[in-house]
């Protein structure tokens, strides 16, 4: 195959790659931002949204109704852990967020277990897309590119959100002055289980679509937040831009390393990690951690 | 110290008295007490959580395996030297660890376990990749150190490297550098402010933690006989920082009870079910929420009622 | 030759220029006040001073030595101890454990992570001496954390002192002090600069404090120095009477 058609196809892999990182990073950073906390629990958030879509799929037959039934439920149960259990520790120094969320991992990942056993579990791609597609006469799969589709429109109804609708003023404005927003009449509680709700979301809508490439197994949780961790960590805690920018360098190298370095891919990533940190402590474009 | 002699007098004795079933048990705890104490002297002593203790684990482990498969080094020196090697490797991670502070800190020691266990996962000559090291002998040498190899000779090995790490550790935090690592975990800005450079500081701590970390998957490799990824996992660093959290900070006494709760609860609780996790899970939230200086705290409490 | 020197020291934060050209020089012994109004740069100029901000331009010079490149421990352990505006201290330590910390800083083998029981009964013997000297003897094995807000000032005088500084540097030392804790604080600081034995910079606003204590006034505007002087010619100077003291005399 020639070098265009290779760097073509490379590069639409690597950025249906970064949205599914992007549905993870985003929200974790979201969370940070607004929050303050650092969500150990994302990644399981996301397995969750996966074995979630699969039962939506078995229940209803339709991956489209997985797609909105999943991030639902996972956003929900997101929520109630916040309202449960998170809104005690405010005012408690940072790590014992991170500390309560792993316990949470662990737990989740055992109910997940128990709940839809131990093997992995195959969710069927909707048939309008499921062929492939010809790219400068190589062939591509179709629902790669739907994924990258999917998340440069979440990156912008996202963006648009924040920017435009009341709720992402209000998310906006208590990262920056929560007791201001909360002397203006706003129950500040409902904003940060509101995120926390979102940022989960946006997780397990992110499983769902990773679902179909993947597999949805007991293994997705540790990836997925090591990932995650390392795209907010190199873009930078707090910052939505920084996150984007952070899962396509993560997706591109990930997918170009594993091409010419394919033992050491995973190593690279982190001492990519590593360097941007020793560099920019705060990440590329963050809020201090 | 008096209560220390005695500890120490008791665990000598114990041996002669349990079946070998109950030995390996018992030699287990105490490499996981030592595991989950050298994680205190960071935790506890310097406010510096590691989510990736486990690396230090897994290097000390690795590396003994190493030793004992390839050289005649006999055992208990062969444990010494992947300790030390350990704390010396970690020198450079804690380098670049506390450019970072808090979470950003956090994140950074987990990153590195990542690191060395996706290094060990492909890195066959010398880890083995996914299989490991097996058959990890346990070396005889000369002046009777093949009592070391044997089930009691290696528990006598194991409660030495423990009692003396404590010691060790017990010294360093009543030391002028303990004085030190007190400001830091009070006020660090004020004892940069007093002239301290700090980050050398906490670099040696980090040294020290993992040093002794790295003592106890040292011992860990020829107890089990094989060495494998598995030991620098994140859900390894997880526990430990789970046994220390539950058996309280800053006390080095009270990782080790951790420890050995921990694995007397997994071990009862694994004839019943097998979601240890979803137990020490709701257990780590619990004592977070509720009981943040763990259960040696909780005695305090009530002791000062 | 001036213990404290600084030369066309400059800070500038984007398009803000914080501390202005200052260039200023401290006698050995001295007790100098840094006045000015609020944003003056007061507090700026003690953080360039002591190396906790980078200086854009200009140098300081500690003794003859040039330490503008200097991170802030190391000035610090060449003999400048400082106290903040706002109180820092250790608040689950005694104030003995604090003065002790402060004392031990400067002792060659303050690392030594076993043994070290000199290191500790030197730094307890100056600890307690800097303790006297502020008169807190008395409440040295309370934890610092609930001491009355004027000790914990006090204590934090104490814990630079005992550091032996040669430059002792004070920002703002009566901040948040009641009427009567002012005189109290006064009174003893008073005492201490009457030894002599000291070099003190002193940021203060309040300006009973300041002519009570200080035997040279530098006055601050906008980063920049109006004023140089002895309090009499500063009091009398009439730029500083309009950009600060508004015909206060």
């Amino acid at each position: 195959m020639d070098f265009l058609a290779f760097l073509v196809t490379q590069c639409l892999n690597a950025l249906s790659q970064a949205a599914l990182l992007f549905f993870l990073g985003c929200g974790l950073t979201l969370i940070f931002g607004i929050m303050r906390i650092v969500n150990f629990a994302h990644g399981a958030f996301f397995m969750l949204g996966a074995y979630v879509g699969w039962s939506a799929v078995y229940v209803t037959g339709s991956f489209w109704g997985a797609l909105i039934a999943a991030p639902i439920l996972v956003g929900g149960f997101g929520a109630a852990f916040e309202m449960g259990i998170l809104r005690r520790l405010y005012g408690r120094d940072g790590h014992s967020f991170l500390m309560v969320t792993f316990g949470l991992t662990l737990m989740m990942g055992e109910a997940i277990r128990l709940l839809w056993g131990v093997a992995a579990l195959q969710v069927e791609m909707p048939k309008s897309l499921s062929g492939i597609v010809f790219i400068l006469d190589e062939p591509f799969p179709i629902y790669r590119l739907f994924l990258a589709g999917a998340g440069i429109v979440t990156a912008l109804v996202i963006w648009q959100f924040l920017e435009r609708t009341r709720l992402g003023l209000l998310i906006r404005a208590t990262s920056q002055n929560a007791e201001m927003v909360h002397a203006l009449g706003t129950d500040v509680r409902l904003v940060r289980s509101a995120v926390f709700g979102i940022g989960c979301g946006l997780a397990g809508i992110g499983g769902v679509f990773a679902a179909p490439m993947v597999t949805a197994s007991l293994g997705m949780a540790p990836n997925a937040v090591i990932d995650t961790f390392v795209i907010v960590i190199i873009g930078g805690m707090g910052s939505f831009l920084g996150s984007m920018i952070g899962a396509l360098l993560v997706a591109f190298v990930q997918v170009f390393g594993s091409y010419y370095f394919p033992d050491f891919a995973l190593a690279f990533m982190y001492l990519i990690m590593l360097t941007i940190l020793v560099v920019r402590p705060g990440g590329l474009l963050g809020k201090e951690a | 110290m008096r209560m220390t002699l005695a500890v120490a007098v008791l665990l000598a004795l114990l041996p002669l008295g349990l079946p070998p079933y109950a030995m390996t048990l018992l030699t287990e705890a105490l490499i996981m007490a030592l595991f989950a104490m050298s994680l205190d002297l960071m935790v506890g002593y310097a406010r510096l959580i590691s989510f990736g203790h486990a690396a230090a684990y897994g290097l000390g482990a690795y590396t003994c395996g190493n030793i004992l498969l390839h050289t005649d080094i006999p055992l208990p020196f062969a444990v010494l030297i992947a300790g030390v090697f350990s704390g010396i490797v970690a020198i450079g991670v804690a380098w670049v660890c506390t450019l970072a502070t808090g979470v950003s800190f956090s994140m950074l020691t987990l990153a590195f376990a990542q690191l060395l266990y996706a290094v060990a996962f492909k890195w066959t000559s010398v880890t083995g990749a996914s299989d490991g090291l097996a058959g990890i002998p346990r070396t005889k040498g000369p002046f009777g150190t093949a009592f070391f190899g044997t089930k009691m000779g290696f528990y006598y090995l194991t409660m030495a490297c423990l009692f003396g790490s404590f010691l060790f550790a017990r010294a360093v935090v009543r030391s002028p550098f303990g004085a030190v690592l007190r400001g830091i975990r009070e006020n660090e800005a004020k004892t940069l402010s007093l002239g301290y450079n700090t980050r050398l500081y906490k670099i040696a701590v980090v040294a020290m933690s993992y040093m002794l970390g790295g003592l106890a998957g040292a011992l860990y490799a020829p107890f089990a006989g094989f060495a494998n990824t598995e030991l620098l996992f994140w859900l390894l660093s997880g526990q430990v920082l789970i046994m220390v959290i539950v058996g309280g900070t800053g006390t080095l006494v009270g990782p080790i009870l951790g420890a050995v709760f921990f694995l007397l609860v997994q071990q009862q609780l694994s004839t019943y079910t097998d979601s240890w996790a979803l137990v020490f899970g709701a257990i780590f939230i619990l004592f977070v929420l509720f009981a943040p200086e763990g259960i040696l705290g909780l005695a305090r409490r009530r002791r000062a009622h | 030759m001036p213990l404290l020197e600084l030369q066309g020291l400059t800070k500038r934060y984007g398009g803000i220029l914080a501390v202005d050209q200052v260039t200023m020089a401290v006698e050995p012994g001295e007790v100098r006040a840094v006045i000015g109004p609020n944003g003056a740069g007061k507090t700026s100029l003690f953080h360039l001073i002591t190396g906790v901000v980078k200086a854009t331009e200009g140098d300081v010079l500690f003794d003859g030595q040039r330490v503008t490149a200097m991170p802030a421990f190391g000035r610090c352990q060449l003999g400048m101890s400082r106290t903040f505006q706002i109180t820092a201290l250790f608040p689950e330590m005694s104030a003995r454990e604090n003065t002790s910390l402060a004392a031990q800083a400067r002792d060659k083998q303050r690392w030594r992570p076993l043994g070290g029981g000199s290191v500790f009964a030197e730094a307890q013997r100056r600890g307690d001496a800097a303790l006297e000297r502020l008169g807190l003897t008395h409440v040295a094995h309370r934890p610092a954390g609930l001491l009355s807000h004027g000790d914990q000032r006090l204590l934090e005088v104490a814990m630079a002192l005992a550091q032996q500084p040669r430059l002792l540097l004070m920002d703002e030392p009566t901040q948040g002090l009641s009427v009567e804790e002012t005189a109290q604080a006064v009174d003893v600081l008073a005492g201490l600069f009457a030894a002599g034995d000291l070099t003190v910079l002193l940021v203060e606003h309040d300006m009973e404090v300041v002519f009570r204590l200080a035997e040279k006034i530098t006055v601050l505007h906008r980063g920049a120095v109006i004023a140089d002087g002895d309090p009499e010619t500063v009091k009398a100077d009439a730029t500083v009477q309009s950009a600060y003291l508004g015909g206060y005399a």
